[in-house]
């Protein structure tokens, strides 16, 4: 990259089913919470961009009434719709073209408003698929979960072991919303049946949430922290629309994840990695993340969860943190993912911390069946 | 704090939003032809794929497509994946439990390349497996409207 550029400061609520608080409250308290950990004032801040969905907000242009809560009072602010990643990738720009110094980048979204499923029947082709009426993000990933299983014989103990991994983790986790640290097989295998083999502990919760971070060039963040998280790599790619992608495969995440490593000079992800925090909507998104990622070869997924690979003391943690199986408040759930990661890279992850963490990668994604998805690497002063 | 009873929430605002879609001309004409229950998609001129519903423009390599690039689908295809749903979103935001389960397909139609996404009847869930060779049902009076295809049976 032409310059280099670290993450700074972060904070994020206590993601839960029903905050009870306004967006705006919500929102100004970890804004407010991540400027105080950076060790900033909001004078300091050149630029904030902020990512919702307008669906999922209830209202539209709907940054309108946050300026204020993010700190962006009479100051350059912007928002970008989705993923907080995606929110971070567009911050990350500003810094690199030189104009700005430093950033905010806050992602949020309050699953009370509406449930985030009927929000997703909206993102389907309104000509055709909504006509139909049957589609929905759950029941997608029922005839994703199904066509990957089939393909590479994987049984739903191997799901229901991913769920149980990184649901125990988020007990681990004061921001998770899932606190349930005596899950097992058994209570995830009997959960509702939604959408088979989707069921209620194999999706991700519908949480109330949001998070910021604090985004600096490499000369300010020099002079804000003595442990900057630097930005090694990034790499953003989509799928077409799921009538026209093969829905068994994360092509794009393979894709983006590739110019990640690339930039980052990641050879053997496997080894070069010492943890990764991803967005699992579902517990076979995991799986198929593993793949994608290129930490096993295609199909093998399920032998890092058999081998505890994954587990949190394993060769190669992912989510430590519980994952967006733990907390999925939407639009914020790749940006946390970001931030759980810088902490693992800070050793400031308390409970859960993974012990000698130089690079971790961090995975952010949007859309039915993973649509979009975007990977950061980050690294830490040795790294 | 208040429990969750006590909170005063502020519910939907008086707003319904009647959304008119521009169909554009393929996606018009395979409207029109449910009536003659024909399924129409296209192949691209370009790279080969086969769009259902039919689009003009090819999304894989760009080329333009025509109305010659039009062809006629059988309505048979093969089951690539399946889910049993045990409930279904209301509209509202709820999902209601179904008293039946209701079985949705992953569909690829002979001749065509995308993947559509239909209810199938006339089969048991635990019946149901990859591969399965199902057929398009037409409601038995077809008007030229989505609602002619209703969904596919075994075949």
């Amino acid at each position: 990259m032409i310059r280099r550029v670290a993450i700074v400061g972060y904070a994020q609520s206590h993601h839960q089913h029903n905050m009870q608080k306004t967006r705006e409250d919500m929102v100004f308290e970890v804004c407010k919470e991540a400027l105080h950990h950076a060790g900033i004032l909001r004078e300091d801040l050149d630029t904030v961009i902020t990512a919702s969905t307008d669906f999922l907000d209830g209202r539209t242009i709907s940054s309108v009434f946050l300026s204020m809560a993010v700190g962006a009072f009479l100051k350059d602010e912007s928002k970008v719709e989705e993923d907080g990643t995606f929110a971070l990738y567009y911050a990350l720009m500003r810094i690199l073209a030189g104009t700005h110094d430093v950033a905010l980048v806050e992602a949020h979204t309050q699953g009370s408003t509406l449930n985030p499923h009927q929000v997703s029947f909206y993102t389907l082709d309104p000509l055709f698929d909504r006509q139909v009426g049957v589609l929905n993000d759950v029941a997608a990933a029922g005839l994703q979960a199904r066509m990957y299983m089939n393909r590479h014989s994987v049984s739903e103990e191997h799901l229901a072991k991913v769920a149980v991994k990184n649901i125990a983790n988020a007990a681990e986790n004061p921001c998770a919303h899932r606190q349930m640290p005596d899950v097992s097989l058994e209570d995830v295998m009997s959960s509702k049946l939604y959408y088979d083999p989707i069921r209620e502990l194999t999706m991700s919760p519908i949480s109330d949430g949001a998070c910021a971070l604090i985004l600096a060039s490499e000369e300010k963040a020099r002079e804000i922290t003595d442990k900057p998280v630097w930005i090694e790599g990034v790499g953003s790619c989509q799928d077409p629309y799921l009538r026209d992608r093969n829905i068994q495969n994360l092509d794009s995440l393979k894709s983006a994840a590739n110019t990640a490593y690339k930039m980052a000079g990641v050879k053997e992800p496997l080894s070069d990695l010492d943890v990764a925090e991803v967005s699992e909507k579902f517990a076979h998104e995991e799986l198929m993340i593993y793949e994608a990622l290129g930490l096993c070869q295609e199909g093998q997924g399920k032998n890092l969860v058999e081998s505890g690979t994954t587990r949190r003391n394993g060769e190669m943690p992912v989510n430590p943190s519980g994952g967006a199986l733990g907390a999925d408040p939407v639009c914020a759930t790749g940006l946390i993912r970001v931030i759980e990661a810088a902490k693992q890279v800070r050793g400031e992850a308390g409970a859960y911390q993974v012990p000698n963490v130089r690079r971790a990668l961090a995975h952010g994604q949007f859309g039915i069946c993973a649509q979009k998805n975007t990977v950061y690497i980050l690294g830490g002063n040795g790294s | 704090m208040k429990s969750e009873s006590e909170i005063i929430d502020v519910k939907t605002l008086p707003f319904t939003a009647n959304f008119i879609w521009a169909t554009g001309f393929m996606m018009q004409r395979f409207i029109e032809e449910l009536a003659s229950r024909k399924i129409l998609g296209v192949k691209c001129p370009g790279c080969g794929y086969t769009y259902v519903p039919p689009r003009s423009r090819c999304g894989k390599c760009y080329a333009k497509i025509e109305e010659e690039n039009l062809v006629t689908l059988s309505g048979k295809g093969t089951l690539v994946s399946y889910t049993t749903g045990h409930v279904a979103l209301d509209g509202q935001g709820n999902f209601i439990d179904l008293q039946e389960p209701a079985i949705i397909g992953a569909i690829k139609l002979e001749d065509a390349d995308s993947t559509i996404f239909m209810p199938i009847e006339g089969i048991e869930p635990r019946d149901v497996v990859e591969g399965l060779k199902v057929e398009l049902q037409w409601r038995e009076e077809t008007k030229g409207e989505l609602e002619d295809i209703r969904c596919f049976k075994p075949a």
